[in-house]
């Protein structure tokens, strides 16, 4: 345990203090979000990023873009100079023949994109996109046995073999979701060596205290028997001819060609909501009206924050329409390695969320801000939807491969997203002119915002944002920020954005490209040659923001999130009746189902222990919900619904973390029965991976 | 990691049945004192868990705090084990440092380490325990189920992640102190940390993990719904500031009050308190506190004079 006190050291994971290669030191400077992590999760929801060795986060990274249609060669490149540069710690050859490989399996397809020949077809980009996943996937495979072969060498020095345990272990972590989800038994077998080596490699003391010997001959065995299965699986890696780029291990006796691949996003993504998060305006709400008693806004509400309606891959990477516009607010960190440009911003028609509506581009989009949008028709970054209900539709059915939405889904997420409103903005009148509140900087913007301009045929910026009409115009136009597919084609046009709340909504333009109203503000200096001098700019920007502007538009208390989720939950439920009443079964299936796994998502972040243990309650009985509806048993659904309103009306207060458990004064919620169903066991079976999202 | 798996006590809120006292009230904070810069400078052995760089930087938000408050230049270190931490008070180089109750166990046993401040965590207790983790759908119910079966813990030189959910065995009468192997379970492992140990349990690879309550929050949210913990060993006062021997009394008085005194409802305080670890404040320790952990780690030869933790200790 003695160790010189002022040397960095990264880790913690072990009691094993070792002092840290190059390599190791590196890959711990990425462990740097897990720093971040605990407070974080603090806010609930968050899921934490999945942290990989660097050289595995771009073998994983480039298995995905390897998978898309168009492949991003110049993203793949990056990803594969970064294993190569990883190899180089087997040696320098060895990382050079990589190189060349991967460098002449690339030239093809890039050679015609560099020549200004198009896309290439799709056999040459599968036959590419191929060899770079095998000889990749054969890397990580080298960089693991060499690694092994250093633990056995190292059982003399305890320090060194614990650090080529941790290498190793995340060189294997490549290839594990793919083995536990096709090759069972040999990932428990594996998984059983790498606790044998760690348990093998023994303690350094404490302070003289609790030393344990290495026994070296355990290591060696268990080190074997993974290289065997490593050599076997993955040394000679090709892949499958009939299946995605994955990296099955493909050789094993106990392989299951059948199983299925849970879907994962590459290292580097993240789909969390925003913290803290935005405040969200409904207006019906805003009026003091309670959403308990709008079923079809609630249940509206409901379908907007289930992944449930969503089909493959959305629905079970948790997907929602509420995780891009968190509470109607676009979400400004949404990032998928692959398909995102700029963060806040997704390819929605890539062949990654639904292959079926693939356009071949990667053209990702800014997420839009939903506030308001009831007056900002039309609908899409282009305009291509008149109407927001077909916009709703496409989105289910064709950017997220979700099944054909029953139309009271539909009315329900529109009644829900028709109430979204721009935040109050005291800075304007209501024609959209600015007021003396506003700062003198910005009233002199608003008259150059205003003020014609010939290098815009006469327009102003005013004639697309129309002040008074919530600064849009609800047409196209084509302002020079879209390349064309070809000289003078006429496809560039774009829908004019609402100007009201957009201090908010940055990154800016329909790809994200321009991070600040500054840049935007200077995108139309520079090309449109207005000649605004410094101050100009300035005045121009300060009009925006504060057009943009908007009263709270976060919430203050960040401890608030679950609390406030757990609540919605609530006023879901609400929906039940109406759903019931019109015999809507297959809907309340929906709502049940989200509600419990809203529940238990959110139920982490609350305050006390005991208000988790409520909300799993909670949980369970719109899982009894669900077992019941789906047996017809109406009667026990309204029992638990009901039972599931008095619970959460019992325990609000421990809930919101405002009542400390041992305050509250609450009935103890009753055991939950699961209702009387008469079912098989291979029924109840199904009816259990179902609520859990098994199946 | 150990820290990083405190640090979760953010996120989770588990029930506690601590026998030390609940978070008080924050204490008025001092006025501040000019600053002696001729004085002895006053050195922090700050822990790192996974990036000491962060650390480094948190730790001088922290000193230039503490300077303004206690008056005499405060200098903070990084140090890579708790190991190193006490060695560095052995040789005066540090006077005060931040460490687990093990290793201030075996501190104030071997240097005379004196506990000043125990660290809070949300659930407003400077308490934490470990759990025996075990899958919801093993159909194990109690510790006697796991008579013949595997378990993972994170390391042997470990309190949370060893001896505390060893301890809980023992205590049901399931296990000695002395020995595990062959005794009761079929198979033991140490994984190297809380993370691997839940997770070898969460894939089946042992039936059981023992390591801290907060190793839960290591899982993903959709994995935590697929364990339970089936029994929890004894709280342990939580990690700690301890400071050396001889440390004036004047000094760590005002270390104390100065400390105390962060709130986190106010937030330049809460500002503080997140460079400290993310705790929620302090609670002040005493020899006391560690009564019956000493006794524990006395059992495995961690602790040679448990009789040293009580109301009332003899010198070490």
């Amino acid at each position: 345990m003695k160790s010189d006190p002022i040397i960095p050291h990264a880790s913690r994971i072990s009691a094993r203090r070792r002092r840290i290669g190059s390599r190791t030191v590196r890959w711990m400077r990425r462990m740097i979000p897990v720093l971040l992590l605990p407070a974080a999760l603090l806010q609930a929801h968050v899921v934490a990023p999945e942290l990989f060795h660097p050289v595995v986060e771009s073998y994983r990274r480039a298995t995905f873009l390897l998978n898309l249609n168009p492949v991003l060669w110049d993203e793949v490149e990056t990803e594969t100079a970064r294993i190569a540069a990883g190899l180089e710690n087997i040696s320098k050859e060895h990382a050079n023949v990589y190189r060349k490989a991967v460098a002449e399996a690339i030239a093809g397809p890039t050679a015609l994109v560099a020549e200004g020949d198009g896309a290439p077809g799709p056999d040459v980009r599968k036959e590419a996109a191929r060899t770079v996943f095998e000889l990749s996937t054969r890397a990580v495979a080298d960089l693991l046995t060499a690694e092994l072969e250093e633990l056995k060498t190292s059982t003399d020095d305890r320090e060194a073999a614990s650090r080529c345990l941790d290498l190793s272990r995340q060189y294997w972590s490549g290839f594990e979701h793919e083995i536990k989800s096709t090759d069972e038994p040999m990932f428990r077998e594996i998984g059983l060596c790498w606790l044998k080596i760690a348990t093998a490699l023994g303690s350094a003391p404490l302070l003289g205290q609790g030393e344990a010997p290495v026994d070296a001959k355990t290591v060696q065995e268990e080190a074997d028997e993974i290289l065997a299965y490593v050599k076997t699986c993955y040394a000679h890696f090709r892949a499958a001819k009939d299946r995605a780029l994955v990296p099955v291990p493909l050789s094993s006796k106990t392989f299951d060609a059948r199983a299925v691949i849970a879907a994962k996003l590459p290292p580097g993504s993240n789909i969390n909501k925003q913290r803290p998060r935005p405040r969200q305006i409904l207006n019906l709400v805003a009026r003091g009206v309670d959403e308990r008693e709008t079923p079809l806004v609630a249940f509206g509400d409901m379908t907007f924050d289930s992944p449930l309606i969503f089909g493959e891959p959305a629905r079970s990477l948790g997907l929602s329409c509420n995780v891009c516009h968190n509470k109607s607010i676009t979400n400004p960190q949404f990032t998928i390695a692959g398909l995102t440009k700029y963060p806040g911003g997704l390819d929605v028609s890539s062949s990654f969320f639904a292959p079926h509506a693939n356009n071949g581009l990667f053209d990702p989009l800014d997420i839009p801000d939903l506030r308001g949008i009831r007056f900002t028709a039309p609908y899409g970054r282009n305009g291509r939807f008149s109407s927001l209900r077909d916009f709703i539709r496409n989105v289910i059915v064709n950017e997220f491969n979700g099944p054909e939405p029953d139309p009271i889904v539909v009315d329900a997420m529109l009644a829900y997203m028709m109430e979204f409103d721009f935040l109050p903005n005291p800075m304007l009148n209501k024609d959209g002119t600015l007021n003396s509140k506003a700062p003198e900087t910005a009233r002199r913007g608003e008259k150059l915002f205003n003020k014609s301009f010939a290098q815009m045929n006469g327009m102003s910026c005013a004639t697309c944002h129309v002040p008074s009409s919530h600064f849009v115009d609800h047409r196209r136009h084509d302002i020079g920020s879209v390349s064309g597919a070809e000289e003078d084609s006429q496809d560039r046009a774009l829908d004019t954005p609402t100007l009201l709340s957009a201090k908010f909504t940055q990154p800016y333009f329909h790809d994200g490209s321009l991070a600040t109203l500054e840049d935007v503000v200077r995108w139309f200096d520079q090309n449109y040659d207005l000649k605004l001098d410094k101050t100009e700019v300035a005045d121009l920007t300060a009009y925006l923001e504060a057009v943009g502007d908007g009263r709270d538009a976060y919430e203050e208390d960040p401890d608030v999130a679950s609390p406030a989720e757990v609540e919605e939950q609530n006023f879901f439920m609400a929906s039940w009746e109406f759903i019931r009443d019109k015999g809507k079964f297959d809907l309340a299936d929906l709502l049940f189902r989200t509600v419990a796994q809203e529940l238990r998502n959110e139920k982490w972040g609350l305050k006390y222990a005991e208000a988790t243990e409520v909300v799993e309650r909670m949980a369970q009985l719109a899982d009894a919900a669900v077992i019941a509806n789906k047996a017809g048993q109406i009667e026990i659904v309204n029992a638990k619904v009901a039972e599931f309103r008095q619970l959460y009306e019992e325990n609000t207060g421990l809930i919101a973390g405002d009542v400390a458990p041992g305050e509250r004064h609450t009935a103890q919620a009753a055991p939950i029965d699961r209702p009387a169903v008469q079912l098989t066991p291979a029924e109840r079976q199904s009816l259990v991976d179902y609520v859990l999202g098994l199946k | 990691m150990k820290r990083l798996a405190f640090l979760f006590v953010l996120l989770l809120t588990a029930a506690f049945a601590s026998p030390l006292r609940a978070a008080e009230e924050a204490t008025p904070t001092p006025p501040e004192r000019p600053l002696d810069a001729k004085a002895a400078p006053l050195n922090f052995a700050f822990i790192s868990y996974a990036n000491p760089q962060q650390v480094a930087r948190d730790s001088e938000g922290v000193t230039a705090y503490l300077q303004k408050y206690l008056g005499v230049p405060v200098k903070g270190f990084v140090t890579l084990d708790y190991g190193s931490a006490i060695e560095a008070m052995r040789s005066d180089k540090a006077d005060l440092a931040f460490v687990d109750p093990l290793a201030f166990m075996m501190a104030h046993e071997q240097i005379g380490a004196r506990p000043l401040l125990l660290e809070i965590y949300a659930s407003g207790k400077p308490t934490y325990h470990s759990c025996i983790w075990v899958r919801r759908d093993s159909g194990l119910k109690t510790l006697a189920d796991l008579r013949g079966k595997s378990i993972a813990f994170a390391d042997q030189v470990d309190m949370s992640g060893h001896i505390m959910p060893r301890d809980a065995f023992v205590q049901a009468g399931l296990l000695s102190p002395k020995r595990i192997e062959g005794e009761f379970f079929k198979q033991v492992y140490f994984a190297g940390g809380d993370e691997q140990a839940m997770r070898a349990m969460f894939n089946g690879f042992t039936d059981a993990a023992g390591v801290s309550q907060y190793a839960l929050g290591l899982l993903r949210i959709e994995e935590r719904e697929q364990v339970m913990p089936l029994a929890n060993s004894i709280e342990s006062p939580a990690h700690l500031l301890m400071a050396r021997r001889d440390l004036p009394d004047e000094v760590a008085a005002r270390v104390k009050l100065v400390l105390l005194a962060l709130d986190r409802k106010k937030p330049a305080d809460k500002a503080i308190l997140a460079k400290l670890y993310g705790v929620q404040g302090y609670a002040e320790a005493t020899l006391g506190d560690f009564a019956e952990v000493a006794k524990m780690a006395a059992g495995y030869g961690f602790v040679k004079k448990p009789g040293l933790f009580s109301a009332n200790p003899a010198k070490p």
